[in-house]
């Protein structure tokens, strides 16, 4: 789950790494109570999780009599279709110089990789050339010195303690991506001017997080069920018994030139129960009207998968493909009952799109 | 086959919970069946003295190995509890772990991969189906029903997608060496390159599939690093970005890792891309 720039601030300043003196404020009026302690030349950043910000107007310079306006103004802004609800009122730095650092997990090395740039700024994901990279083992709790030497290269020394208190963050806050750009030298020293902090979904609880905010009420409702789900913008319902195969599902939807609605995977041990909130769920949502049912497995009890589809009732038309133990039985409840189950996905696909609009 | 043959000595760790118990007697019947050895005991901490299906159960992995000569191990434990039982399976000189345990937090298994390296333990996943050589073992949860022998390899780093393509292939005619799931999980212990390393040292495997998803680029990885002939099959190229399609693996971020562009580069290198799974079949008999 993707923290909110404040919110990773707040954990940044825990771990001793300097941020900007600065304060959280939901309407326009609270900034004047805060001036004095953050100083009278600001810079109001909108707290929205959207890419390239500044650029999309979610950042705003202001001096001490227009604070309130130019707040009231963020307010009022969408940013790339996002609401601003509460904005970071910080202190503006007299910065010298802009560095890019961030950690994330290398999936080829199976470590965490540490990246860094001489020249920090928002470009820097597109210009990776002369970003330096070195891995860490995850065994270690520090930055050994010699990798930060490697990592840092002419750049000030003055920097490594906060990189490595970003390290820090990094491992014992399970992120995926822990990162500060930019990162800035000024006359009173060095300071995270943004942070981005992305936590595992697999330690969310143990990270004190109850509410992953990255779903949507239905996909979070879904995940209760145990199922794995996502919203997307066609008419065709898909629900699927692992990840693998309910993505191969959508992508044979696609290469028939038809639109699935949603992403489904009931996880294991489809029983009836299960089979019967997925259905009902997909069947929910607008502009559904017909569902692709696919599932496989050695151990998936076609005769239960059946009565969960007849027992969910809807009203789109339901196309199930199935391969399991007592695969007879549920053909024949099925078809008893007006369904139509096929011998492969490909051919429910292809039924599934006759139906589709 | 690659990783153990109907000799492998297998003990479950977690034997005694509900998938763990369910899935040795699945194991036993498929060692049965090709006269192997299977599961020879289990482990969990508390539960020593039991017996689940038959197969005696061990406080520690240690015990368990020693006293049945086990090289090999399935985790079936808890997510928050799985690093540690990989870092036991690998202290107690289990040489390959095959981790079925979906859900573990990554900086976990960072440290119980790196751990298990210091160990010389393979690691297999997490969230990995097993591994099965039709006709000879099946490590985890994989339906052995739909596999039949030969010289095709599978890799794969989904579930149930991998048995419908085995259940293709077996459909028409082509058997299988050894089918790996290597785990829909960002970080997981063999990737592509590892085990397409060892099916090149197999003399029976003489062409791969390799069933990769968004995510990361490990499929291109392992393709280049290979010369054995590969057909691919890229899942998710109707994924959106930023959108964890099941898998914790299975996200597009920062821009990388989308199926197209996998399958655009894994295509330019000369490797056959099948856009559907019944196309792999097809594909392979090309290569063969």
């Amino acid at each position: 789950m993707k923290l909110l720039e404040y919110e990773a601030k707040e954990i940044f300043s825990k771990y001793g790494i300097p941020v900007p003196k600065g304060v959280l404020i939901r309407a326009p009026e609270e900034v004047m109570e805060h001036l004095a302690e953050v100083g009278d030349a600001v810079v109001m950043k909108a707290q929205v999780d959207v890419g390239g910000r500044g650029k999309a107007g979610g950042v705003l310079f202001a001096g001490g009599t227009t604070a309130v306006e130019t707040a009231r103004e963020l307010f009022s802004r969408d940013i790339k279709g996002v609401p601003v609800r509460s904005i970071l009122v910080e202190e503006r730095l007299l910065i010298e110089h802009e560095y890019y650092v961030s950690i994330a997990v290398d999936r080829s090395s199976r470590q965490p990789v540490i990246l860094f740039a001489d020249a920090g700024g928002v470009e820097i994901e597109s210009t990776a050339s002369a970003v330096r990279r070195v891995i860490v083992s995850p065994l270690l709790r520090n930055i050994p010195p010699f990798l930060m030497r490697e990592l840092l290269g002419d750049a000030p020394k003055e920097l490594a303690p906060t990189i490595n208190s970003l390290y820090r963050v990094f491992q014992e806050k399970d992120a995926m991506l822990a990162e500060i750009n930019p990162l800035v030298t000024t006359p009173q020293g060095v300071y995270a001017a943004d942070a981005k902090l992305i936590i595992d979904d697999n330690a969310l609880a143990r990270q004190g997080i109850a509410v992953n905010r990255d779903l949507s009420a239905r996909e979070r409702e879904a995940e209760k069920h145990g199922f794995s789900y996502v919203e997307l913008d066609g008419s065709i319902g898909v629900i699927g018994n692992g990840a693998g195969l309910t993505m191969s599902t959508l992508d044979l939807i696609e290469y028939y030139r038809g639109r699935a609605a949603n992403f489904l995977d009931v996880g294991g041990g489809a029983d009836q129960e299960r089979v019967m909130h997925a259905v009902r769920l997909v069947a929910s949502m607008p502009g559904v009207n017909v569902i692709v049912v696919n599932l496989l497995g050695g151990i998936t009890r076609c005769d239960e998968v059946a009565r969960g589809i007849i027992a969910a009732d809807v009203s789109p038309t339901v196309i199930v493909r199935m391969a399991g133990t007592n695969e007879e039985e549920g053909r024949q409840l099925l078809a008893g009952n007006g369904y139509r189950m096929l011998e492969s996905m490909d051919a429910a696909v292809r039924a599934a799109m006759e139906v589709a609009p | 086959m690659i990783y153990g043959d109907r000799d492998l000595g297998v003990i479950v760790q977690n034997i005694t919970g509900r998938q763990g118990r369910f899935h040795t007697e699945l194991m036993n019947n498929y060692a049965r069946e090709v006269g192997g050895r299977g599961v020879v005991a289990g482990a969990a901490p508390g539960k020593g003295g039991q017996e689940v299906h038959g197969v005696p159960v061990y406080d520690t992995v240690r015990e368990a190995r020693e006293e049945h000569g086990a090289t090999a191990s399935v985790v079936f434990v808890p997510a928050m509890a799985a690093a540690d039982a990989i870092m036991e399976a690998a202290h107690a000189g289990i040489e390959l772990a095959v981790v079925i345990t979906e859900h573990i937090p990554v900086h976990d298994t960072m440290k119980a991969l790196a751990y298990a390296k210091l160990h010389d333990c393979t690691v297999i996943g997490p969230n990995s189906p097993g591994l099965l050589s039709p006709g000879e073992c099946k490590l985890g949860i994989m339906p052995a029903h739909l596999a039949t022998r030969g010289a095709v390899g599978v890799i794969s780093r989904s579930g149930t997608l991998t048995y419908e393509v085995v259940d293709e292939l077996t459909r028409a005619g082509i058997g299988q060496s050894t089918v790996v799931g290597i785990g829909g999980d960002p970080v997981i212990g063999q990737t592509f390159v590892d085990t397409l390393a060892r099916f090149e040292d197999d003399p029976e495997t003489e062409a791969v599939v390799i069933i990769g998803e968004v995510g990361g680029n490990l499929e291109e990885e392992g393709v280049k690093s290979t010369d054995l002939p590969v057909v691919a099959y890229i899942a998710g190229v109707s994924a959106p970005p930023e959108k964890r399609m099941g898998h914790a693996g299975a996200i597009i971020e920062g821009g990388e890792g989308d199926a197209r562009s996998k399958v655009r580069r894994i295509s330019a290198l000369g490797i056959p891309v099948a856009s559907r799974p019944s196309e792999i079949p097809g594909l392979i008999r090309e290569v063969l």
